[in-house]
């Protein structure tokens, strides 16, 4: 690897060179708006609204970090938001029957994750289009949701819950290190296991993938899987953070998720991307929500604008694309 | 008839019917008040609105397209009859408003499927959640009260003897029967799911029918718009969010296919009552709303999944 | 013949839309001293291969003219030029003697040229006459409507007019393969088509229909229409022929009378070439132990009753026409294809699994299509090349990129692949670089017996004896290959022995004494 006769070249798989430039611009892009930000309101850089920038932004990356595996395989879940509500209500009720916080989490990890476990079967045995088994799945969940919670709204935590979504470690909010951790750990299995890799050569070209050798259906499993699972975790964020939970918690979480993986620059065509750019899109699209809200720009225009981005997001990836080959 | 003899994608008795005459049975025997005259034409009556956004849908979904939208706009366009017609004391000025906000989404939907070429799904998400934003900023997030009357007679007037909404959703089949089975609209809208390529092979630009399709969409989210606020009295800026999926499942259960150009319109119409049925049935054993939202959910994913089966045999 | 049909197209009073050209008047059955189409010199180039050459050719009216040629002649090219699907890149057209460009297919329809393709371009949903008039539909009486009486009517006379009968008003869809044809040579007459050409159209016909086609040449025959015909049917050349023109190479290599012509004559023509391939090949002089044994082997791709046997050291050729089976039969030993029938034995072991225990037992495929089944373009030429080894390189599951980009920097310099870096997406390198990266892929996954469909495809010279030497040390080092490859020169230099298969099955094995061009032509051309 020393050899001086050969030119320096970034190995296989790795977060350099070429991807490298796309997530500096993104970083740049979001450095800009920070500017732009402070200038146009004094309370912009106030820790207060630091702290609250970066607690948003995790709960964003959170859901949309599994997101982000299942966009690679050139998929979409569009049932997280509705996945994150019931597993929320469901380990919230669990909390509150058993008083054991433990296994509240465990049950929205795992409610999360059988979710995401159905929707890779509906994908992978069912070979229904991923779009609308998940679209499926989400009025299906919407429902169970509603009907179970009944109207009502599940109260009070114990104080120790609590702190995982409101509280502070040495100054920052404790979901800033659970981002950090999960920013670590998906990035690690993104590029540095050979699922992974699958991941990413399934994503590129499914066909070839399979004539590879990659067992395809196990790998798209594992991704939906893995989607669900998150948004398992976020819900149990969430209910720490509200301390609260009631059935429509998740119905404005799906679009910014979807949003975020594409700004981060994962392509919905499968193959390119990383969790690091979501990282980045999650908090380029909280800056731009919490400019807006500083800027005293009527909240009701927050879906308007997410779902411009959404479109001119995947306009400029087709647009990219198209360039590359 | 042509249409049940040539158009029908299914060479045996259509799944759909089966489905109806199933649920009818089931719902007939089991939940009470099912079969009364009264809850009968309720059920038909509320089903119109479902009908007159089912029947666009039906055509985007022939074109391998999906419009998400739908719900969304349907909402806002409620909401601009609501507030034009309270603002001018005209019902027709407020019909006006929703058609060109229908239409404009429509447009807008078209243009990004077939010009800019995004995924359908990705671009109707898009364009719901702006739809979505702009319900809630005309209505800043309240229900607008006070129309004129004559908005919300609409609902309950009759013409020979029929609700009013039934005459305009029957009128809307026989127009879009006329249109799909009769007209070179038509004849393109299946050749943009089943061979797009043929059109470009005769000359046509397939982009156009494409956008055309869309339009209709709205249009008819437009029409349904007035019906939606004449039968609440007022408009709410959330009113039709997810009325997208029933007018989807009503197309899919109806046996219409996602990816080979085939169409049935009746079949749709019957994937209507069969959803309203399911509804009413549920409601009817006191099942909440929220479990028929699953049901329909859970019908869709069957629907696919034997879809699916089908065009693969 | 009665032609009436094509009267309401140039009737245009009612303000219909008919789209199309004017019509010139019923096929002159006067004796032309002018082709009605003449190409000269065409040529047309595509990276790396000259897919025709100067090629000259006349069509006259009321001929069946036969386009003979191996695969990769220049038939398809030539075809899609006819039609206006690709542009010459040099050489004219003459119109009855006038010249013409054809650059586009609204140029093509213009002067009467119709091309039947394999993939049909009709709507399945929509009824014959639908298909027949999409875009020149009559009108009704509201603006934009169909008149339905009409167009049925319409589609009737034109379906008659070549002895169709059969009601316009059914779906396309419920046709068979052999009736959708008709339909498409229906639309192509209601365009006034006065050229048509047809690209092996009893392919997938029975002897019947064949028959009934046959019926329906010699009547558009009669009336006028020139029909270029594309075959690979020896039978069916002499059958129904009235000219014959041979193609190899890309250029023109003559045109006899089929009165005048044996089919040994053709063979000779269609593969005579002056060879001069230095294949580097070393001929293992006893073959290894066997490493493949295919048994009985039926697939839902087509093929039936496969037998083979491939040893270690050996290079085992698969020659045949295209739709012989042989990608399917390539494709059933891999794991990629149902198998109904029969038994696929591998190191001793029965298969049963897709794709991907084929791999880690150590089957390689290297698809034909290898931009869309054998790389990831849009990934790097080291992502691709250690793609189906990570199992074998980080047995742990961690994947460290120093050792892959080791790996794989390995690979590119043994195989001397061009490429400026390892991170260099596939995409961007030349066909011969590609492939190497596909072979090389499976190189790094230690794989014991690689299949290969047509290796040297979209490859320019140099590269393909890399390629070969590349195979030959495959083998030397204790491999097995088998080779499809419609490129019978390369099977003769460098295959051990061959078999070839037609119309879905083996036709016969050719051993190494026995292994001559016309010997696999011959075999893989036969009725049985």
């Amino acid at each position: 690897m020393t050899d001086m006769t050969k030119p320096v070249v970034a190995p296989p798989g790795s977060i350099v060179s070429g991807d490298l430039m796309q997530l500096l611009y993104r970083l740049s892009a979001a450095l800009l708006i920070c500017i732009i930000l402070a200038l146009l309101n004094d309370s912009f850089l106030s820790l207060g609204n630091i702290l609250n920038v970066l607690r948003q932004t995790s709960l964003l990356f959170f859901i949309a970090s599994g997101l982000t595996l299942v966009v690679l395989t050139a998929g979409l879940d569009l049932s997280v938001g509705a996945n994150v509500a019931l597993s929320a209500c469901l380990a919230g009720t669990v909390i509150q029957h058993t008083g054991s916080p433990l296994l509240g989490v465990l049950t929205g990890l795992l409610a999360g994750g059988i979710v995401g476990l159905l929707n890779g079967v509906m994908v992978t045995a069912l070979r229904i289009p991923s779009f609308i088994a998940t679209y499926g799945m989400l009025w299906v969940l919407n429902g169970l949701t509603y009907w179970y919670m009944a109207g009502e709204t599940i109260h009070g935590f114990p104080p120790g819950f609590r702190q995982i979504g409101s509280g502070y470690l040495f100054g920052l909010p404790i979901p800033v290190y659970l981002l950090l951790i999960f920013l670590a750990i998906g990035t690690a299995f993104a590029q540095r296991t050979i699922w992974g890799q699958e991941i990413y050569a399934v994503g590129a070209n499914p066909v070839a993938a399979r004539l590879s050798g990659i067992p395809v259906a196990r790998r798209l499993l594992l991704v939906y899987g893995v989607s669900g699972t998150m948004a398992g975790l976020a819900s149990i964020i969430f209910l720490a953070r509200l301390n609260s939970a009631e059935a429509d918690i998740g119905e404005s979480l799906t679009l910014p998720a979807i949003a975020a993986v594409l700004i981060g620059g994962t392509s919905l065509f499968g193959g390119v991307g990383t969790v690091f750019g979501t990282f980045i899109g999650a908090l380029i699209l909280t800056l731009v929500l919490n400019g807006m809200n500083l800027l005293s720009v009527n909240a009701n225009w927050q879906p308007f604008i997410t779902g411009v981005i959404v479109i001119v997001a995947v306009w400029l990836d087709m647009t990219t694309r198209r360039h590359k080959l | 008839m042509r249409e049940s003899a040539a158009a029908s994608p299914l060479r045996r008795i259509p799944g759909v019917a089966v489905m109806l005459a199933l649920l009818v049975g089931i719902f007939g025997t089991i939940a009470p008040g099912f079969l009364s005259l009264a809850n009968i034409s309720n059920v038909l009556l509320q089903s119109t609105i479902l009908t007159l956004l089912a029947l666009p849908m039906t055509l985007i979904i022939m074109t391998e397209g999906l419009d998400l939208s739908m719900g969304a706009v349907v909402t806002l366009t409620s909401l601009m009859v609501a507030i034009v017609s309270l603002a001018t004391g005209s019902m027709l000025l407020g019909l006006a408003a929703a058609i060109v906000v229908g239409i404009g989404f429509g447009m807008l939907n078209g243009w990004l499927v077939a010009i800019a070429g995004i995924p359908p799904f990705v671009a109707t998400l898009g364009t719901l959640g702006m739809a979505q934003g702009l319900c809630l900023i005309v209505s800043d997030g309240q229900s607008v009260v006070g129309i004129p009357r004559a908005v919300r007679d609409i609902y309950s007037a009759t013409l020979a003897g029929l609700p009013v909404p039934v005459v305009v959703a029957l009128i809307a089949y026989a127009v879009f029967h006329v249109l799909l089975y009769h007209t070179r609209f038509g004849t393109y809208i299946f050749a943009l799911g089943g061979n797009r390529e043929a059109l470009r092979y005769a000359g046509l630009s397939p982009a156009k029918w494409l956008i055309g399709a869309y339009m209709i969409g709205g249009l008819m989210a437009g029409i349904a718009g007035l019906f939606m606020t004449a039968r609440m009295n007022a408009g709410h800026p959330t009113a039709g969010l997810g009325l997208e999926f029933d007018a989807i499942a009503a197309v899919a259960v109806g046996g219409t296919s996602f990816e080979r150009g085939n169409g049935w319109l009746f079949g749709t119409v019957l994937g209507v009552i069969a959803v309203g049925v399911l509804r009413n049935g549920l409601n009817l054993l006191a099942l909440p709303s929220s479990l028929q939202v699953a049901s329909v959910g859970f019908l869709v994913i069957v629907a696919l999944f034997l879809d699916g089966l089908r065009s693969r045999s | 013949m009665n032609l009436a049909v094509h009267e309401p197209h140039g009737e245009s009073d009612q303000g219909q839309e008919h789209r199309g050209r004017e019509n010139t008047g019923p096929g002159s059955q006067a004796v032309s001293a002018v082709p009605l189409l003449e190409l000269r010199d065409i040529s047309k180039e595509f990276p790396g291969v000259k897919a025709l050459d100067g090629v000259s050719f006349p069509v006259w009216p009321s001929e069946v003219h036969m386009l003979l040629g191996e695969n990769g002649a220049g038939k398809s090219s030539l075809m899609k030029v006819l039609c206006g699907a690709y542009r010459a890149d040099s050489g004219e057209f003459y119109y009855k003697g006038e010249k013409a460009v054809i650059a586009s297919t609204a140029d093509a329809q213009r002067l009467g040229i119709a091309v039947i393709f394999q993939e049909f371009s009709l709507v399945p949903h929509l009824d014959i006459a639908q298909n027949i008039f999409l875009g020149r539909e009559p009108a009704g009486r509201l603006p934009g409507t169909i008149d339905r009486r009409r167009i049925l009517r319409d589609a009737r006379k034109v379906l008659d007019s070549i002895g169709f009968d059969i009601d316009p008003s059914i779906k396309v869809d419920r046709l068979g393969v052999a009736q959708q044809q008709m339909v498409e040579i229906a639309k192509a007459i209601s365009q006034n088509a006065r050229i048509l050409v047809m690209d092996e159209p009893t392919a997938a016909l029975s002897d019947r229909e064949t028959e009934l086609l046959f019926a329906l040449i010699a009547r558009l025959k009669a009336d006028g229409v020139a029909i270029i015909y594309i075959s690979h049917r020896l039978a069916e050349v002499f059958a129904i022929g009235d000219r014959i023109t041979v193609l190899r190479d890309g250029r023109r290599i003559g045109e006899v009378r089929p009165a005048e012509a044996t089919p040994d004559q053709l063979v000779r023509m269609m593969v005579g070439r002056s060879i001069d391939l230095s294949y580097p090949r070393n001929f293992a002089a006893q073959p290894g132990k066997v490493l493949l044994e295919v048994r009985g082997l039926s697939a839902n791709s087509g093929i039936s009753d496969i037998d083979i046997v491939v040893r270690q050291g050996e290079i085992v050729g698969l020659c045949g026409l295209i739709g012989s089976g042989r990608s399917e039969l390539a494709r059933a030993i891999f794991g990629a294809d149902t198998i109904t029938a029969g038994d696929v034995i591998f190191d001793g072991q029965r298969m049963t699994d897709g794709p991907d225990l084929a791999a880690r037992r150590g089957i390689a495929l290297i698809p034909e299509n290898r931009k869309s089944e054998g790389l990831a373009l849009l990934r790097s030429a080291g992502d691709n090349l250690v793609v189906a080894a990570l199992r074998k390189l980080f047995p742990t599951g961690l994947f460290e990129p120093p050792r892959a980009f080791g790996a794989a920097n390995d690979l590119i310099q043994r195989l001397r692949i061009a490429t400026p870096s390892a991170r260099q997406p596939v995409g961007l390198l030349s066909g011969g670089n590609q492939q190497k990266i596909v072979i090389g892929k499976w190189l790094a996954a230690g794989a014991k017996l690689f299949i290969f469909d047509e290796p040297t495809r979209g490859i320019d010279v140099g590269a393909k004896s890399e390629i070969f030497a590349l195979i030959d040390r495959l083998v030397a080092d204790g491999a097995a290959a088998l080779m499809i490859s419609s490129e019978q020169a390369e099977i003769c230099h460098v295959c051990d022995r061959a078999y070839v298969m037609r119309e879905g099955r083996i036709a016969g094995e050719l051993s190494r004494h026995e292994l001559t061009e016309e010997n696999i032509v011959r075999l893989g051309m036969h009725h049985a």
